[in-house]
């Protein structure tokens, strides 16, 4: 077996190849499987030396010459705070710390970082560069004025707001941008640093004194770390580190505790740190932004978790987090997305530790075809990571892997400073990073699976959903635990959503309802479709459906459907009562259901409602689709209320909206109207599709429509019992007695 | 939490690989052809105990029939599908179980297939590779479901995007007839027509080692990587030469206007001019121009249309690296309430200007100094440096251009720019969109 030989002769020492270089020529290698790996090396972890100035700065200085590069970067540890009101600051800090300082301009220091062809970069917890190192001298006070001496100037902050303003228009139209900013904000709730939304509103509020204040409160000597890395020495290191920043000892802003141990200070006011570590908590719950005509859904499935990086569960968190999605192709959301399903590019589950509020989050995109199963693969797939043991083979892909993703990224010296830096932060242990693969090494398929219970909450996970909601309502819907708001929609600044109407003052709703008449075709028209049968075909859940209903005077009614050409609904409304004959047999519609034959069983409802209707209001101006529509809401007597939706062009009904409690839940009914067609001499609508209702989603198109029918006596009938009185005395047993008398048992109620 | 502030996603800044280019220091490498045509670079590097596996066919959408847009990419996603040996879904287990990353890319001219792997598993990449080469294997299974893994692909990065069409618009109005008209991701119509019969004839024609190149960099023994190496690819058949017909493009008859209805708010504006090819003195002319348009805060374009004028929120300058003549795209978006046509009149006088003024000798040494870092960032890594020979010998002339192409940047003068400017960046030789808001679209 040459695989055999070749295996065993890598294992000597490299310098003894040559010798049997003829005998590998002519060895005929076996292809059929992986060949054996050859010794691994040791990872080696690289050295960091590190030390601090008077002024409380730590310094960490990785040497590297493999390149001619030096990278510096000054960062503070700083927590997150509530910005409340003037969410967005924080982020604008990062943005202006580089816009000019007490000698700079920011035309002037733009100018010199191109010059140097170094980059430089800046964020709310400080200031990154890097550059040739012939440059670094150059480059350095650069950055110890960034750092230092930031003006905050007011024009260059007008400019900053101008394009953080646009930046806002722009996130609204990226699906990708809404789901991040709105899975947070749901995750954790609006009122926590990490789930705080910028708005206009709240950037009218941010003005530089906060940022300022933010600065001196954040930016200070003892609460920072300055990191060399690359080709530069340890003495060089402390001589550019003493000389630039050692003397640099700003004063200490004032500022007033109160009881609640927040602070408040000049400029930045009241100083309120993250409230409370948010957990997963309440139950499965779905949130939509809704984007009609989206080409995909962009779904997140998220939750909060109190898991920091000193946490040793940290580590079996991620290899369960890798087994179920986590980077490698060959995670069980990526295969089941992708690989078996197609449904997606890419699947992937993400689980941060991190010291102030970890997170779950699973991310894909999908037609939209799909939205609601692919949801529910994922809460499936949380469900049976927690259930069932993961299998060894997947165990062992993903500690190999995670193994080596660390060697590889040694490869970047910068990386060695991130651990130092995280060492720091984090509070880990010092070895830490030096135990890493051993650790890795040692975790076993009943850790996995503890961390997969504990870790994991598909029950209370919060389902964030970017697409095309007419297309997954329903779907959706089933998934939620959240049986009085099954879906709660949002808009794309995660606030729930609100219809936009303008108010309308040159009509009521009555005129809107006489122009639909007309345009339908007139009182009179429609007063001769009294008697009307109408046919469509369509589907129902998908499933090929054939449509048949009749209209009488008196709102009398019968509807048969035909779903995949086997008879299955028969409905008879008599006037009074109504009832439903389907494969379970009979069953009276009570409640929601009757009334709404009570209202709608005629083929143009608002032309009758006499008698029916409390009163009509003309909500505004909105629009269906792109369309510009008027909304009517009709009151009925019966105290529900309908939305009806009128183009404002034709005068014809586009859209009925009911909210309604159904089936447990609430619910909101919207059948839209479309190819309004010449039927009999009305203009009635071709196409009518009904979503949100619990039979799922009915697609209708009318075939024909015939007037002046007469059907045959007893067409009507609804076949149900009798009504049978109470036998108990339920109410005035004189009344009971009553009806024990001859011919009191007929069931009628005339 | 807080991290670095990202305005917006743009998408396009994405899809453009730039040029591959040397750095300071001359990368050291190794070559050689086996008999069958194949073509290999080592280059060893013993820092990390890492190795960086990458395969460079020289196919890619120019090299597609018009009925069949997308093909190529399509078929990359088929060749992690498995082989002989390799059944579906092992391609990728082999690599991860190895403590590995793999993937691919395709573009225009070629497609690209990689690992980086731990160095003792340099043989389970190679292996992977020459299963790759010799007999690649797709099932039913595999073609449907990477149909629609494509589909989806589109979708994400073209359609479910504000700008994502940008490319798609572009390229079909610059070109009329060479295959540059198409994006590499093609279109759904064409990739459901493919058939087997296409795939066998793509393969056998394309996927043969005379039209590859295989580079090997990282921790390794060159002595017995060049063995190994042979004992994997040697016995893969040579294919028939690969013919790489060179499509001339006529020029635009004027300049080129439309607009675009988008789902976004804030209008943008794309200038898209035909320039050389890479690799010729002219294209690096014309890149270092795109350079000064855009590359840093201080660069022109920021500071006029973001800093000064403060119409933009976003600007852009890239210069598409084609085999065969490219384009230079030029891309701002408005501030909210900004007329695209001010800001395109913005651009335009930013090109104006190098036309009036030329570049002054100290803007020049900034943009010298920015590609000289970036030479070194740019080959910092084993997995980057493999991308760069193999593009240098497939795309650029020669293995050698990884260590020339500083060079010839270097060697280009302010008036070779100005030069560059006043050919290429003419309103003939343009095509002009402007993306508005789709609510703004005339009712018919």
């Amino acid at each position: 077996m040459s695989s055999t030989m070749h295996r065993s002769l890598r294992k000597g020492p490299l310098i003894g190849f040559s010798l049997f270089l003829p005998l590998f020529m002519t060895a005929q290698i076996d292809r059929s499987g992986p060949p054996a790996p050859g010794p691994a090396p040791t990872v080696q972890l690289g050295e960091h030396v590190t030390f601090t100035l008077k002024n409380g700065m730590r310094v960490i200085v990785v040497e590297n010459h493999k390149l001619p590069m030096v990278s510096v970067q000054v960062r503070f540890d700083i927590p997150p705070i509530v910005q409340g009101d003037k969410a967005g600051m924080v982020d604008m800090v990062g943005e202006l710390l580089a816009a000019g300082t007490e000698r700079l301009s920011k035309a002037q220091i733009d100018e010199q970082v191109d010059q140097l062809g170094a980059t430089l970069a800046t964020t709310n917890d400080g200031v990154y560069a890097s550059c040739l190192k012939k440059n670094l001298g150059a480059l350095l006070p650069l950055v110890k004025d960034i750092t230092t001496a930031p003006s905050f100037p007011e024009r260059e902050f007008a400019k900053v707001m101008t394009r953080t303003r646009s930046g806002l228009q722009q996130r609204r139209e990226d699906p990708d941008g809404i789901a991040e900013v709105v899975s947070r904000a749901v995750t954790f709730g609006r009122a926590h640093p990490y789930g705080e939304v910028t708005t206009e509103r709240t950037l009218d509020n941010v003005a530089v004194k906060q940022m300022k204040g933010y600065y001196q409160l954040f930016f200070r000597p003892e609460k920072a770390y300055l990191v060399f890395v690359g080709d530069i020495t340890e003495k060089e290191a402390k001589r550019l580190a003493t000389d630039h920043f050692a003397d640099w000892k700003p004063q200490r802003p004032a500022t007033i505790k109160n009881e609640d141990g927040s602070e408040d200070m000049e400029g930045l006011g009241r100083v309120r740190l993250m409230p409370k570590v948010a957990v997963p908590s309440g139950t499965r719950r779905v949130f939509v932004v809704d984007r009609p005509g989206a080409a995909q859904s962009v779904i997140r499935v998220s939750f909060p978790l109190d898991l920091q990086p000193r946490d040793i569960r940290a580590l079996p968190a991620q290899v369960m987090n890798t087994i179920l999605g986590g980077g490698v192709f060959n995670a069980r959301l990526m295969q089941n997305l992708r690989e078996d399903k197609g449904w997606t590019y890419g699947a992937y589950a993400s689980l941060d530790a991190d010291r102030f509020n970890g997170h779950f989050h699973a991310s894909v995109s999908v037609r939209t075809a799909v939205t609601d199963s692919a949801v529910q693969e994922i809460i499936q797939e949380l469900k049976r990571m927690a259930r069932e043991p993961v299998t060894r083979e997947e165990l062992e892909l993903a500690k190999r892997f995670m193994a080596g993703s660390f060697g590889r990224s040694l490869e970047d010296p910068r990386t060695v400073a991130r651990f130092a830096l995280n060492t720091y932060l984090n509070g880990l242990e010092d070895d830490h990073y030096a135990t890493y693969l051993q650790r890795l090494e040692a975790v076993t398929v009943e850790d996995v699976q503890a961390a997969s219970q504990v870790f994991l909450h598909p029950d209370k996970a919060v389902i964030l959903v970017v697409g095309d909601l007419e297309h997954f309502e329903e779907g959706l819907a089933e998934i939620s635990l959240d049986r009085a708001r099954p879906i709660m929609r949002l808009n794309e600044d995660g606030e729930l959503w609100e219809e936009p109407i303008t108010p309308v003052t040159d009509r009521k709703a009555e005129d809107v309802i006489a122009a639909y008449i007309t345009a339908v075709g007139g009182r009179e028209a429609i007063a001769k479709a009294a008697h009307a049968r109408r046919t469509a075909i369509g589907t129902l859940r998908g499933q090929p459906l054939r449509h048949t209903e009749w209209f009488a005077p008196g709102r009398l009614y019968r509807a048969e459907s035909v779903v995949n050409d086997i008879p299955s609904e028969e409905l008879v409304y008599d006037g009074e009562r109504a009832g439903r004959r389907g494969p379970n047999g009979q069953e009276e519609l009570t409640d929601v259901d009757l009334l709404d034959l009570v209202f709608f069983a005629h083929p143009v409802p608002e032309a009758d409602l006499d008698g029916r209707l409390d009163r009509m209001v003309l909500a505004g101006r909105t629009t269906v689709g792109e369309r510009p529509a008027y909304k009517v809401l009709l009151m009925t007597q019966h105290g529900t209320t309908v939305a009806d939706y009128f183009d404002v062009e034709s005068g014809l009904l586009l859209q009925r909206v009911e909210e309604k409690f159904m089936a447990g839940r609430n619910l909101r009914v919207v059948t839209t109207f479309a190819d309004h067609t010449a039927f009999a001499g009305l203009m009635l609508p071709k196409r009518i599709v009904r979503r949100g209702h619990p039979d799922g989603r009915l697609e209708l198109t009318v075939e024909t429509v015939e007037l002046g029918r007469v059907p045959a006596a007893g067409f009507f009938d609804t076949g149900l019992p009798p009504v049978v009185e109470p036998t108990e005395f339920e109410t005035d047993p004189d009344e009971w007695l009553n009806n024990m008398q001859p011919g009191g048992d007929d069931g009628s109620e005339d | 939490m807080h991290g670095m502030r990202k305005l917006l996603t743009i998408p396009l800044a994405m899809m453009l690989a730039t040029p591959t280019v040397a750095q300071t220091r001359a990368i050291a490498y190794t070559e050689f052809d086996l008999d069958n045509g194949l073509h290999v670079i080592l280059h060893e590097d013993h820092s990390t105990p890492i190795v960086a596996i990458g395969v460079m066919y020289h196919v890619g959408s120019k090299n597609e029939d018009a009925d069949r847009r997308g093909f190529a990419h399509f078929f990359e996603h088929l060749l992690f599908e498995g082989s002989a040996n390799i059944d579906r879904g092992e391609f990728s287990r082999h690599v991860e179980r190895a403590g590995g990353v793999l993937n691919a890319n395709t573009t225009g001219d070629r497609t690209y297939y990689y690992e980086v792997l731990p160095s003792e598993q340099l043989e389970l990449g190679l292996w992977l590779e020459s299963e790759r080469m010799l007999h690649a294997k797709v099932d039913q299974k595999g073609v449907d479901t990477q149909r629609e893994v494509v589909k989806e692909e589109r979708r994400q990065r073209y359609e479910n995007q504000p700008y994502g069409s940008i490319l798609i618009e572009v390229l079909k109005r610059a070109y009329s007839v060479h295959p540059y008209q198409w994006p590499t991701i093609g279109f759904m119509e064409d990739l459901n027509a493919a058939s087997e019969s296409d795939y066998k004839a793509f393969y056998k024609k394309y996927y043969v080692p005379n039209n590859a190149v295989l580079v090997v960099a990282g921790d390794i023994d060159q002595a017995r990587t060049r063995e190994l190496v042979g004992r994997y690819f040697a016995e893969i058949p040579r294919g028939a030469d690969v013919e790489h017909p060179f499509i001339k493009e006529p020029p635009l008859k004027g300049e080129v206007r439309d607009v675009i209805y988008d789902r976004i708010q804030l209008p943008a504006v794309v200038t898209a001019y035909r320039i050389p090819a890479i690799g010729t003195k002219e294209f690096y002319a014309v890149d270092l121009l795109n350079r000064l348009l855009s590359n840093g805060n201080s660069s022109r374009l920021n500071m006029a249309l973001k800093e000064e004028q403060q119409k933009a929120v976003y600007v852009g300058a890239f210069s598409l690296p084609f085999e065969h003549p490219g384009l230079a795209i030029h891309f701002a978006i408005a501030n909210a309430g900004v007329d695209p046509r001010e800001l395109e009149r913005s651009m335009d006088a930013e090109i104006g200007r190098i036309l009036r003024e030329g570049v002054p000798k100290m803007e020049f040494e900034k943009l010298k100094a920015q590609l000289e870092t970036e030479y070194v960032a740019d080959n910092s890594r084993v997995a980057g440096v493999a991308n760069n020979l193999a593009t240098a010998y497939t795309l650029l002339g020669g293995t050698d251009q990884v260590n020339r192409e500083l060079e010839r940047y270097l060697a280009l003068t302010p008036d070779d720019l100005q030069q560059a400017a006043e050919t290429y960046f003419t309103p003939e030789r343009r095509v002009v969109l402007h993306y508005l808001p789709i609510s703004q679209k005339p009712q018919p």
